[in-house]
């Protein structure tokens, strides 16, 4: 590296949301660790539902922290500073440095939030993570050629700007127009921002690379930015930011037993199913209420806007189906589901949604919950499965608290958490991940048929999550030009 | 009169662009019929005359008030994995792969027959128009607009980011002989306030020329048949629901936000 021991930032495009970039840059630190590089990842703003508090209690995306495993490195508040959560089609809670910021519209973000705050808080962070480490390894968000607000788009090249990335822009192969895309993507930019872009990758190809070889040479005659990789279709257990249940996907596995995941509307920490896939069951997503026919589970995931999402429910009718359905089959709500399994919910400020004060729950844990302060939990913890005195571990993000009056489910730290009914059939928790360590999953599998988990102990979720890592970044980097790699982005210059 | 719809992907929303423009055109009184040249589906329809087409063009029929013919796709192409190819010309299985220059003759035939009996034909090409690296073969998009001198629309879906872009990229790839054909774009599944897009549409016109014929804002809960979905969807309690009159539901409630929202005369006047 040189004198300065500034280090140096790259950063992973995509021409679209889902382009591969998240995966792209989780494979770029793994690489880059493994030649004995400090590397760190960053993504100045991410939109997503799928957050995890870091060891210290700040609130980062899910796809930052599985970067850093890929990377090496202790997540901190600085690999994602901007964290916008949808609360609706257009307000956002808007959390920086890992904690609550505040509440925006899309309006008022770009006419207030991005040019009043956002440009020094990227700024500062990435510019404490080139202090620190050899690469800051960034990736943008959706488009970086969004003309209509390229100026505040402060995800993509506002970004590369202040860090003074070399940037490598990806595209999906897998819909057509990925030539246009990529063109399209280029062709928009100033030339000022047109210039670091060093290196093209086409993503998830099934079929030959020669059948696109053609074309991309092509593009490269036009552009002269030369082609990095040309990756197949990897398929892989990583845990997705963009749920595959928002893709049209109906059911993931071929399982002896049908778990059905209620797909709420604004469904949030849905790698909380992940684990379930490598069991012996099939997992629903259910959005109407005959899809819960013979469905031998039901899992209540967590959301970011449990009133409302209570509302749909009802409107759905799939209310009814559950309540039909409790006491024959297993329930589990995490976090917003649990709220949705207790009795009553008091918002009195109308911090969820203005117009509703308080609601009944489906009624089925005696549990009520209550918003009445901007306090936001956000931790990780370790907690016994009082049951049969198992470990778990999971981590809470909540605004709301609930007041307990049925039996607990979990002890952390000599405290009470979750709730379970009389008839060992409902069970609520506000702890995500509490599916990962084979322990509770294995119990509630077991509920459903005695024998159905899985009984191997290393089972366990996260070791899965760090071989993924590893396999599928020794694929990517098998794809890639790693002469032209070191070329353009490791040798002095 | 023919007008072609293009999208910049597959799933860009061609296919439910061109339904709409036949059910709106249909309900002015014109007589109009669909017409995909050559369609890469699963998910085939069969006719009263026992022909297999495309489910796609079957719904864009319906959304004219007709019964699907075999004209309407005459070339159906089925995947059947390991890449291989079942072809489908006229609605019947045709061994082995016929050459692309009779596929586009075929497709021309079809076309002028349609063209000879309707007023207008509303044209859908496959994927994007822009794969450079197939571009010599290509029948659906550039093939047809060449063969057949017909003015087009670009439909891009701005639900996964970078539509600009690839508007623009398209525009690019079109080859210099056409490109003058291109007369506007329609934006398509937009969540949220329109006006945030109004610099960028402007940008995008004056660097192509082309028009914006408007945003078509994200419609919920709309039950239509996707090309590569079932056209019968299977319930979990083990019955099969014949659900064509919910796609007639779904279609009129699309055209009422289309003609709410789409600058129907520019389009009437390209026809």
């Amino acid at each position: 590296m040189s004198d300065s021991k500034r280090g140096k930032a790259l950063m992973v495009l995509g021409t679209t949301s889902d382009a591969g970039k998240s995966v792209t840059n989780m494979a770029i630190c793994r690489i880059l660790s493994n030649m004995g590089y400090r590397v760190c990842p960053f993504k100045s703003q991410n939109m997503s539902l799928n957050a995890k508090p870091t060891s210290h209690g700040h609130e980062i995306s899910m796809i930052q922290e599985l970067q850093c495993i890929a990377a090496r490195v202790e997540p901190s508040f600085r690999v994602n500073p901007i964290l916008l959560k949808p609360t609706s089609d257009m307000k956002s809670q808007v959390v920086v440095e890992g904690k609550v910021f505040g509440t925006y519209d899309v309006g008022s973000y770009y006419s207030d939030f991005i040019p009043n705050h956002s440009f020094d808080i990227v700024r500062d962070n990435i510019g404490a993570l080139l202090e620190q480490y050899d690469f800051v390894v960034m990736e943008g968000a959706g488009s970086p050629a969004e003309i209509n607000i390229y100026e505040k788009d402060i995800a993509n090249m506002r970004a590369a700007e202040v860090a003074d990335a070399d940037c490598i822009l990806v595209t999906n192969v897998e819909w057509g127009g990925a030539f246009a895309y990529l063109l399209g993507t280029i062709m928009l930019m100033p030339e000022s921002d047109r210039s670091r872009i060093k290196a093209v990758i086409y993503n998830n190809l099934r079929g030959s690379p020669e059948s696109i070889r053609s074309g991309a040479e092509e593009i490269q005659r036009i552009t002269g930015i030369p082609v990095l990789g040309i990756v197949p279709h990897i398929p892989n257990r990583l845990p997705k930011e963009d749920s595959e249940c928002f893709r049209g996907v109906k059911e993931i596995g071929e399982g002896s037993a049908v778990i059905g995941v209620i797909k709420v509307p604004r469904i949030s920490n849905f790698t909380d199913i992940d684990p379930l896939y490598g069991e012996d069951v099939t997992v629903r997503f259910v959005t109407e209420p005959d899809e819960l026919n013979g469905c031998d589970a039901i899992v209540l995931p967590g959301t970011k806007n449990t009133l409302s999402d209570i509302q749909w429910m009802r409107s759905t009718r799939i209310a009814d189906r559950v309540l039909e359905l409790a006491g024959k089959v297993p329930i589990l709500g995490i976090c917003g589901g649990y709220q949705m399994l207790g009795k009553r919910l008091f918002d009195p400020h109308g911090m969820e949604d203005p117009s509703i004060k308080e609601m009944d729950g489906l009624g089925l844990l005696d549990v009520d919950t209550y918003w009445d302060s901007d306090e936001k939990v956000t931790t990780r913890n370790a907690a016994t499965f009082i049951r049969t005195g198992e470990k778990v571990k999971g981590y809470q993000i909540h605004m709301a608290q609930s007041n307990v009056r049925g039996r607990p489910l979990f002890d952390i730290d000599g405290e009470d958490e979750g709730c379970c009914d009389d008839d060992n059939m409902i069970y609520g928790t506000y702890l995500h991940g509490v599916l990962e360590a084979p322990t509770f999953r294995k119990f509630f599998l077991n509920l459903i048929r005695p024998g159905l988990a899985k009984e191997s102990l290393e089972s366990d979720y996260s070791l899965n999550v760090e071989l993924e890592v590893a396999r599928v970044s020794a694929k990517i980097k098998d794809s890639l030009d790693m002469d032209l790699f070191s070329k353009l982005f490791l040798e002095v210059e | 009169m023919a007008l072609m719809i293009w999208g910049t992907s597959s799933n860009a929303g061609k296919t439910i662009v061109c339904s709409i423009l036949c059910r709106h055109l249909h309900r002015i009184g014109i007589d109009v019929v669909p017409f995909k040249g050559s369609n890469l589906s699963l998910n085939s329809y069969v006719t009263d005359s026992g022909a297999e087409i495309g489910m796609g063009q079957a719904l864009q029929s319906w959304a004219c008030g007709k019964e699907p013919v075999a004209e309407m796709n005459p070339i159906l192409i089925k995947p059947e994995g390991n890449g291989k190819m079942q072809y489908v010309i006229d609605g019947r299985v045709h061994t082995p792969k016929p050459e692309r220059s009779d596929m586009l003759v075929h497709a021309c035939d079809a076309f002028d027959s349609l063209s000879a009996g309707h007023e207008v034909v509303i044209c859908e090409g496959s994927g994007s128009p822009s794969e450079i690296n197939l571009m010599e073969g290509d029948i659906a998009n550039i093939g047809m607009v060449r063969e057949r001198s017909m003015d087009v629309i670009l439909v891009g879906d701005i639900e996964r980011g970078g539509m600009f872009a690839a508007i623009y990229g398209t525009w690019l790839l079109t080859p210099a002989d056409i490109r003058s054909r291109l007369k506007g774009f329609i934006i398509n599944r937009f969540r949220g306030d329109v006006s945030i897009l109004d610099s960028g549409i402007r940008e995008l016109e004056n660097r192509t020329g082309m028009r914006c014929l408007g945003v078509m804002p994200y419609v919920r809960d709309i039950i239509l048949p996707e090309e590569d979905s079932v056209s019968i969807r299977k319930r979990y309690d083990g019955t099969f629901e014949d659900i064509r009159a919910r796609y007639n539901e779904s279609l009129d409630r699309l055209t009422d936000v289309a003609e709410a929202n789409l600058d129907f005369a520019y389009l009437e006047s390209l026809i």
